[in-house]
């Protein structure tokens, strides 16, 4: 059983998903993608509709830019991540207004706006395109799986201060005053930033000045 | 020049898969935003109204209660609804907000001026400024505000029957917001008024 575990932790793509959710957690080390971090985090539910939608987005733009990477001409390559986002971004916006209307008018503009979030372009030109579908597909599942548990641990705090709850379920007492500050978007600041400091703290993770 | 082809053609092959793609999932869910976006004009009308509903039976209990009375305002059908145990209207109001536009319903007395309530459809204001606008307690400011004959939203003091007060800090939404309350009123009333006398 050990001898089996020591094998895992060498093999490829055991590396690509610890790094995507620990070392290099796309917002606690490489600090992409916190607009949308900040914005929807301040209920459970909107983090979890957004983390899944961004944890597509991110998974199948990898993937299909990782199947055309040898076609894909140098000199167009950023364009072409871009047509691709896009559409897989207006699939999944069609995608929840048809089936989920709720969650979509709650995530509003942040939906649309996943075209912009820095994590899925990132992973499309730091591993996709130099990388087989394979490894692509975890890169893409750590990394945005990396984003989503960060989120909903953000949420999880806000919500519990500012609403009282943790997924509409009452978590404080009934003499518990709401935090409204909790709600807004400097709350969102003030958790995100803890869970940076508190997250790169325990995995010994600091910025060297350059010399 | 070999190269500048192949970059053309991978451009136009792109762009045919992609917008294949788009229109099939276009296809597959249009119909069904649709009647999410009726079922959500419907919901705000019948809480307008104060008739008791459930998400299941939206359509019924808003065909049974609900009279819609078709008017043609320069060539174009616009829909009024009107609850025939209280005489209260309600309309689609839409404008330029911002940066989008701004659509909502507009609730109105039986004397067909005093306000009655505000619903908001969509909208993409400023979040957290003219986004504040969706708001329920903000819309309920404009509870009996009465077009008297046109609402003023004023930065303070709003003191008489037909003033309102803006949203701090959103100064464009305001004062796009009283122009949209306004333009549909004038356009939406007067023609309202002609088929009540023709009855």
């Amino acid at each position: 059983m050990r001898k089996f575990w020591i094998k895992i932790q060498y093999t490829k793509w055991f590396n690509i998903t610890k790094d995507g959710l620990f070392k290099e957690n796309p917002i606690v080390v490489a600090v992409l993608g916190i607009c949308s971090a900040l914005a929807v985090t301040n209920r459970v539910e909107n983090a979890i509709a957004m983390g899944l939608a961004v944890t597509f987005v991110v998974t199948a733009s990898s993937l299909v830019v990782s199947m055309v990477r040898k076609v894909i001409p140098a000199r167009v390559r950023m364009i072409t991540y871009m047509v691709i986002i896009s559409a897989f971004v207006i699939m999944v916006q069609m995608f929840l207004e048809a089936y989920f209307p709720v969650i979509a008018a709650a995530l509003g503009a942040y939906l649309g706006l996943i075209v912009t979030n820095c994590i899925v372009m990132g992973r499309a030109e730091a591993f996709a395109v130099k990388n087989p579908m394979k490894y692509t597909f975890f890169d893409g599942i750590a990394n945005s799986l990396g984003y989503t548990w960060i989120l909903i641990a953000v949420a999880i705090i806000r919500e519990a201060l500012a609403f009282g709850t943790i997924l509409n379920f009452r978590v404080m007492p009934e003499t518990w005053v709401n935090w409204t500050v909790m709600a807004l978007a400097p709350g969102g600041f003030f958790v995100l930033g803890l869970i940076i400091w508190g997250v790169r703290e325990w995995a010994q993770n600091f910025e060297v000045a350059a010399e | 020049m070999n190269r500048i082809l192949k970059i053309m053609g991978f451009v136009v092959a792109m762009g045919v898969i992609t917008s294949t793609l788009l229109i099939g999932m276009d296809v597959l869910t249009s119909e069904r935003i649709t009647r999410n976006e009726e079922a959500l004009l419907q919901s705000k009308i019948l809480d307008a109204f104060e008739i008791q509903y459930n998400t299941s039976n939206i359509y019924d209990t808003f065909t049974a209660n609900v009279e819609k009375v078709e008017l043609t305002i320069d060539g174009v059908d616009v829909p009024v609804y009107r609850n025939p145990d209280t005489g209260s209207i309600s309309f689609e109001i839409e404008g330029g907000g911002v940066w989008g536009p701004i659509i909502g319903v507009l609730t109105l007395n039986e004397d067909l001026r005093t306000i009655e309530n505000i619903g908001i459809l969509a909208q993409q204001e400023t979040p957290g400024l003219g986004g504040r606008i969706v708001e329920i307690p903000y819309l309920a400011k404009y509870e009996g505000v009465v077009f008297d004959p046109i609402v003023e939203v004023l930065k303070e003091g709003a003191s008489a029957p037909n003033q309102v007060d803006a949203i701090t800090g959103a100064t464009s939404t305001s004062s796009a917001f009283q122009t949209i309350l306004n333009d549909s009123y004038e356009q939406v009333i007067p023609a309202y008024q002609a088929t009540l006398g023709g009855e």
